[in-house]
C-alpha cells in the first residue's frame, strides 16, 4: 500500500513538472528583463599564464551576436564609431597596445554606394603586455556601436577580465 | 486496519486531485486553442491592409493612441523649441544620431515631406541622440558643434534639437535608431516606426497624422 502511495504521488510531481497545472500562473511573464542584452560578447581566455618581464600576447576573443554587426576599429568614415578596447595599464602588468584585426566591407541595403568597415560573428583583438611576476589581473571594457539590417544602437561597453599568471 | 484506511484514503484523494487537474488542464487547453484560431482569423483579416497599417498590430509601441509626451530643447540654432509650439499642426518627431547610417537614408526623405506636406499642417523635428558631456563644456560644445555640422551636411532645414533632458525616456526610452513617431493635430501618437522603414510607410503615417485629429475634442 505504501509503494501505491509513493507510485501516485511520483506521478503526480511528473504531471506537474511536464504541464502548466490550473493553479500556476505563468512562469516567465514576470521575469522578462527589457533591457537589450549586449551585443558582442567576451569568449575566453579568462586564464593565461606568460613569461615574467617579457612581451607576451593575449588573443581575446569576441562574438558578436548573430545579425548584428559592430563598427571595426577603424570605420571607413569619421563619423562612425570606432569599436575600441579600453584597458587599465599598470607598472605592474604594462599594456604596449592592442592589434585589431581589419574590418569586412559592408553595404546596407537602403544605402548600396556606401562600405562600411565591420566585425560580424567572432573576432580577436590581440593584447601586447608585460608583466612582473605574479598574478594581475588584465581589466578593461570593450566599446562598440552595434547596428542591424534597419536600426542602430547606442554605443555600449562590454566587460572584460583576464587572470594573468607570470611567471 | 485503521493505518490501512488512511492510506486508502490518501491514495484516493491524490488521485481524485489528479483527474481534477488532468481535467481542468484539458479545459485551458481547448481554451487556449479556440483563443489561438481567434488570434490567427483576425491576423489573416488584417493581412491584406497595405503597409501603413502594419503598426497597427500587436506590435505596436504603447505610446500609440496617447497623448505625445511634450518636451521643450535647444536646436542647433540656440532656439527653445517646445512640442505645445506646434499645436493644431501634425508633427514628425525623429530621434536619430549623427553616428546611424539608418538614420541618414531616413532623413533627406523627412526633409523632403516636410517641405512637401507643410502646407497642409505638417512639421518634422529631428532629435539628436548623440551622447553630450553635460558636464565638460568644452566637450560639450564640441559635441553640439558636430551635430549642428552634421545636420548642416545633411541639408536639413527642419529644427534639430539636442536632448540635453533626455526626453528619450518619456518616449519610451528610445533604444534603436531612428525612431519616428508621427503626431495628429490633437498631439495624440497616431503611428511609429522603430530602424528604417520604407520611405511609402513613412509617407503614409505622414499622412494619417495630417489627416486625423483636427476634429476631436
Amino acid at each position: 500500500m505504501r509503494r501505491l502511495c509513493c507510485v501516485a504521488l511520483l506521478v503526480m510531481t511528473a504531471t506537474a513538472g511536464a504541464q502548466k497545472l490550473p493553479w500556476q500562473g505563468r512562469m516567465n511573464g514576470a521575469s522578462l528583463d527589457t533591457k537589450r542584452p549586449q551585443d558582442v560578447q567576451y569568449l575566453f581566455p579568462e586564464q593565461v599564464s606568460v613569461a615574467a618581464g617579457r612581451d607576451a600576447v593575449i588573443e581575446m576573443h569576441f562574438r558578436v551576436n548573430h545579425g548584428m554587426h559592430i563598427n571595426s576599429h577603424t570605420p571607413k568614415e569619421k563619423w562612425l564609431i570606432p569599436t575600441k578596447l579600453l584597458v587599465t595599464t599598470s607598472p605592474e602588468l604594462k599594456v604596449e597596445r592592442m592589434e585589431f584585426p581589419a574590418g569586412e566591407d559592408y553595404t546596407l541595403a537602403a544605402m548600396p554606394k556606401a562600405k562600411l568597415s565591420v566585425y560580424t560573428g567572432d573576432f580577436v583583438v590581440r593584447a601586447h603586455i608585460v608583466a612582473r611576476p605574479g598574478q594581475h589581473i588584465l581589466q578593461g571594457t570593450l566599446r562598440y556601436q552595434a547596428c542591424d539590417t534597419n536600426s542602430c544602437y547606442p554605443p555600449r561597453e562590454a566587460p572584460i577580465a583576464v587572470d594573468v599568471i607570470a611567471k | 486496519m485503521k493505518r490501512n484506511i488512511l492510506v486508502i484514503t490518501v491514495v484516493l484523494a491524490t488521485l481524485g486531485i489528479m483527474i481534477w487537474a488532468g481535467v481542468a488542464n484539458y479545459r485551458r487547453q481547448q481554451h487556449e486553442q479556440s483563443n489561438l484560431k481567434r488570434l490567427q482569423a483576425m491576423i489573416e483579416a488584417t493581412e491584406p491592409q497595405s503597409a501603413a497599417n502594419q503598426d497597427d498590430g500587436i506590435d505596436e509601441n504603447p505610446l500609440q493612441g496617447k497623448m505625445a509626451p511634450n518636451f521643450t530643447l535647444t536646436d542647433t540654432n540656440g532656439r527653445k523649441v517646445s512640442l505645445a509650439d506646434y499645436k493644431g499642426k501634425a508633427v514628425v518627431v525623429d530621434f536619430w544620431a549623427t553616428w546611424c547610417p539608418p538614420c541618414k537614408v531616413e532623413i533627406p526623405w523627412l526633409e523632403q515631406f516636410n517641405k512637401q506636406y507643410s502646407a497642409q499642417g505638417l512639421q518634422v523635428l529631428g532629435i539628436s541622440e548623440d551622447d553630450l558631456n553635460l558636464d565638460n563644456k568644452t566637450e560639450l560644445a564640441k559635441e553640439k558643434k558636430q551635430i549642428a555640422d552634421t545636420a548642416t551636411q545633411l541639408k536639413i532645414t527642419y529644427p534639430v534639437l539636442y536632448d540635453d533632458a533626455n526626453v528619450s525616456a518619456p518616449y519610451g526610452g528610445v533604444d534603436g535608431l531612428p525612431t519616428t513617431f508621427f503626431i495628429n493635430r490633437n498631439g495624440k501618437i497616431v503611428a511609429s516606426t522603430v530602424g528604417l522603414a520604407p520611405r511609402e510607410q513613412i509617407e503614409a503615417d505622414i499622412k494619417k497624422a495630417l489627416s486625423s485629429g483636427g476634429g476631436e475634442s
